[in-house]
């Protein structure tokens, strides 16, 4: 039977990891969500060889795991002189690796916009920098909602991977608490528990949300 | 040929094909002042190619376009040019405005905020002025009291006139309807209409493609028919659906009368 | 700067990882494959009780990191007294968590279908496994493809975690290689290149397979 007062007396370990793991998570898909829109934006331009290298970026942080690409920062790193704390590499590896799905996300959210109304812009005058900042934006930000909300949730639970290089984020709290204890049920079920609560939770904020925007988008 | 002072638009020669399909295949057209053109045909015949060159919103391959007295060339294909042309465009085109089949309002923006921001942004109006503006044509098209909601909220009809007022809003000389009711419930076609009927009734130019014969035949000066990219016959409502001499045409009304009441 | 030449020596090992790591992967996708059509029929049931089960199941794994579900496949197993390979601890696990996925995807797909064809069905007098042999699976397969490419891309992705309970596939050789060799770079940057040119090739491989079934 498990024991139940494990838990109750590494709260405190748990939570710490717990805040540690939001907190790198909103970092990571922070910085992810502005460079993702550096690249979409980049890669409209009208010059084919930066439009090529934001299409290898994307195939190549989306076509490789994750683990690697945080063992290269985190490990090869140092030879190019960039020593930062495991955290700060956690949370870099995160924002690159979610920047090349949000590029995509950015770009299908783009598409999506019904083009009839870029051709109202067009038919009243609106320059090009007016169309993109007055309906373009504001209507990609609500299209997109549902993967920002989904490419979250899967950070979140990639966030776990910086466990392996030692940042202090609740699956290594959890690993802690195991040798700590002697105990493999209770702490790792409690890990899955609290990352399915979590993930739980989000969901809900974004359906809320989205119901929020959706309110006056559904148009035809 | 040149242009002839008092003619809104010219057309002169136009062609338009889309890949291998040429849709436009050497329209002539003159829209006088005041006048009310209706352009009917089958679908594929071209009608709303040619409005969506008149505004530029197509490029078209052979031909001139005068808008009051503005000659707009062939355009070549190079985006490049395309673009500038779009621009220079500009202070002609502001006195040009389409109203949309599918409407086209800009739906995270209230009724009140789709009409005034073309007016900021485009005509550069203070924000008072603006809103000033857009009440006045929101009250001709009797739509004041929606000023707040958004188009979701509204009915097509409703939306519709919504639209016509963002045009109007410009103070255009020129208006072009694209199928304006065809997206709409047979029950909101009239509200649309009446709007429109008072529009040529107090003397602005408009272009209509339409399906709405009735509508036609009591409003417009000049009914335009076109089948296969060309125009089949050209003249007053009476003569056009009363009299029609093209064997393409009398197949249209025939097709058309079939199912609905008698035109003239 | 770089000595490529150091991890060229030790290529076949790398080759064998990547051969392990492809064996996982491809087998975890097939087993996920049947498994995750059998959770996808048990979601849809009428039946209220398997519904539920289900549900509960491919929440539980959509909503948990792969990490925590591998260390628990592979701490708990011998708790309970089994002791199974590492690698076939490892096939299970992400069997498990790729059904979970596959479910989903495949769900969606049945719900696209329009309703009509199902009810014509019906009314033709196929019974309910007739309708969804031979009308549903054929299309829901057409029309999940893109998806379950993606979903195979990303359970290669996944297994490079199967390092972390001893398996000797990619992702663990390149890592013996790096501690061994002091080359972190090298060792990782070839082992990613391998990784992108399996991805890679699994998803020309599937836009190959749409355009040959015609889809789009």
């Amino acid at each position: 039977m498990p024991h139940l007062s494990i838990l109750v007396d590494y709260a405190p370990l748990f939570l710490t990891g717990l805040w540690h793991t939001v907190f790198i998570c909103v970092a990571g898909i922070g910085i992810g969500l502005f460079w993702g829109l550096a690249l979409y934006l980049a890669s409209t331009v009208r010059w084919a060889s930066l439009r090529w290298l934001v299409r290898a970026y994307v195939n190549i942080f989306r076509g490789t795991p994750l683990l690697i690409q945080l063992f290269l920062l985190f490990y090869g790193g140092p030879h190019f002189g960039l020593r930062f704390s495991a955290m700060t590499t956690g949370i870099l590896s995160l924002a690159l690796y979610s920047a090349a799905y949000f590029t995509e996300i950015y770009r299908s959210g783009f598409q999506n916009i019904p083009i009839g109304q870029i051709e109202a812009c067009l038919d009243l005058g609106l320059t090009p920098l007016q169309t993109l900042v007055h309906v373009k934006i504001p209507q990609m930000l609500a299209l997109i909602i549902p993967s920002v909300i989904g490419q979250t949730i899967s950070m979140v639970k990639e966030s776990s991977l910086l466990s392996i290089i030692t940042v202090p984020e609740l699956t290594a709290a959890a690993a802690k608490v195991s040798t700590l204890t002697f105990s493999i049920v209770e702490p790792y079920l409690l890990l899955a528990l609290a990352y399915w609560l979590l993930i739980v939770g989000i969901t809900k904020c974004g359906e809320l949300w989205e119901r929020h925007q959706v309110r006056y988008l559904v148009l035809r | 040929m040149p242009h002839e002072p008092g003619n809104e638009v010219e057309l002169w020669d136009l062609w338009k094909s889309f890949g291998s399909t040429t849709v436009l295949q050497g329209i002539d057209l003159q829209v006088r002042s005041q006048e009310v053109i209706c352009l009917i045909g089958g679908s594929g015949s071209g009608k709303s190619t040619m409005l969506r060159c008149i505004n530029g919103l197509e490029v078209f391959d052979r031909g001139k376009i005068y808008i009051r007295g503005h000659l707009f060339d062939a355009m070549g294909k190079s985006t490049a040019e395309r673009r500038f042309v779009r621009r220079s465009r500009q202070s002609v085109l502001n006195t040009l405005c389409m109203v949309f089949q599918q409407f086209n309002l800009w739906p995270h923006m209230t009724v009140l905020k789709n009409i005034m921001t073309p007016l900021e942004l485009v005509k550069k109006l203070p924000r008072q002025e603006a809103m000033d503006r857009a009440h006045a044509v929101l009250a001709k098209v009797g739509l004041l009291d929606k000023q707040d909601d958004y188009p979701a909220a509204l009915s097509g009809g409703q939306q519709q006139r919504v639209a016509i007022a963002r045009s109007l809003g410009m103070e255009p000389s020129i208006m072009l309807f694209d199928e304006p009711t065809s997206a709409l419930d047979p029950a909101l076609v009239g509200e649309v209409l009446t709007v429109m009927r008072d529009l040529a009734a107090e003397g602005m130019t408009m272009i209509i493609v339409t399906h709405e014969m009735g509508f036609a035949a009591q409003v417009a000066d000049r009914v335009v028919f076109l089948a296969d990219g060309r125009i089949e016959e050209s003249g007053p409502p009476k003569t056009v659906f009363g009299a029609p001499r093209s064997p393409k045409l009398q197949e249209f009304l025939k097709t058309w009368s079939q199912r609905n009441a008698p035109l003239s | 700067m770089f000595d490529f030449t150091v991890i060229a020596r030790h290529l076949p090992e790398l080759f064998r990882g990547a051969g392990e790591t492809l064996f996982v992967s491809l087998l975890s996708i097939l087993v996920g494959f049947v498994c995750g059509h059998l959770l996808c029929f048990g979601r849809m049931s009428p039946q209220r009780l398997l519904r539920r089960l289900c549900i509960a199941y491919i929440s539980a794994i959509r909503g948990t990191p792969l990490l925590v579900q591998l260390a628990i496949i592979f701490y708990f197993l011998p708790l309970a007294n089994i002791n199974i390979p590492a690698l076939w601890a490892a096939v299970i696990c992400l069997s498990v968590n790729t059904a979970a996925f596959q479910a989903e995807i495949l769900r969606g797909g049945f719900q696209a279908l329009p309703a009509g064809q199902t009810e014509a069905a019906y009314d033709l007098g196929l019974t309910p496994w007739q309708i969804r042999v031979f009308i549903q699976i054929p299309q829901v397969f057409r029309a999940t493809l893109p998806s379950l490419f993606n979903e195979t891309v990303n359970t290669v992705k996944n297994s490079a975690l199967i390092s972390t309970i001893a398996v000797t596939d990619l992702m663990r050789v390149s890592q013996t290689l790096a501690s061994t060799t002091f080359r972190p770079i090298e060792s990782y940057t070839v082992a990613g290149a391998i990784y992108f040119i399996l991805t890679y090739s699994i998803s020309k491989f599937g836009l190959a397979l749409e355009r040959k079934l015609d889809i789009h």
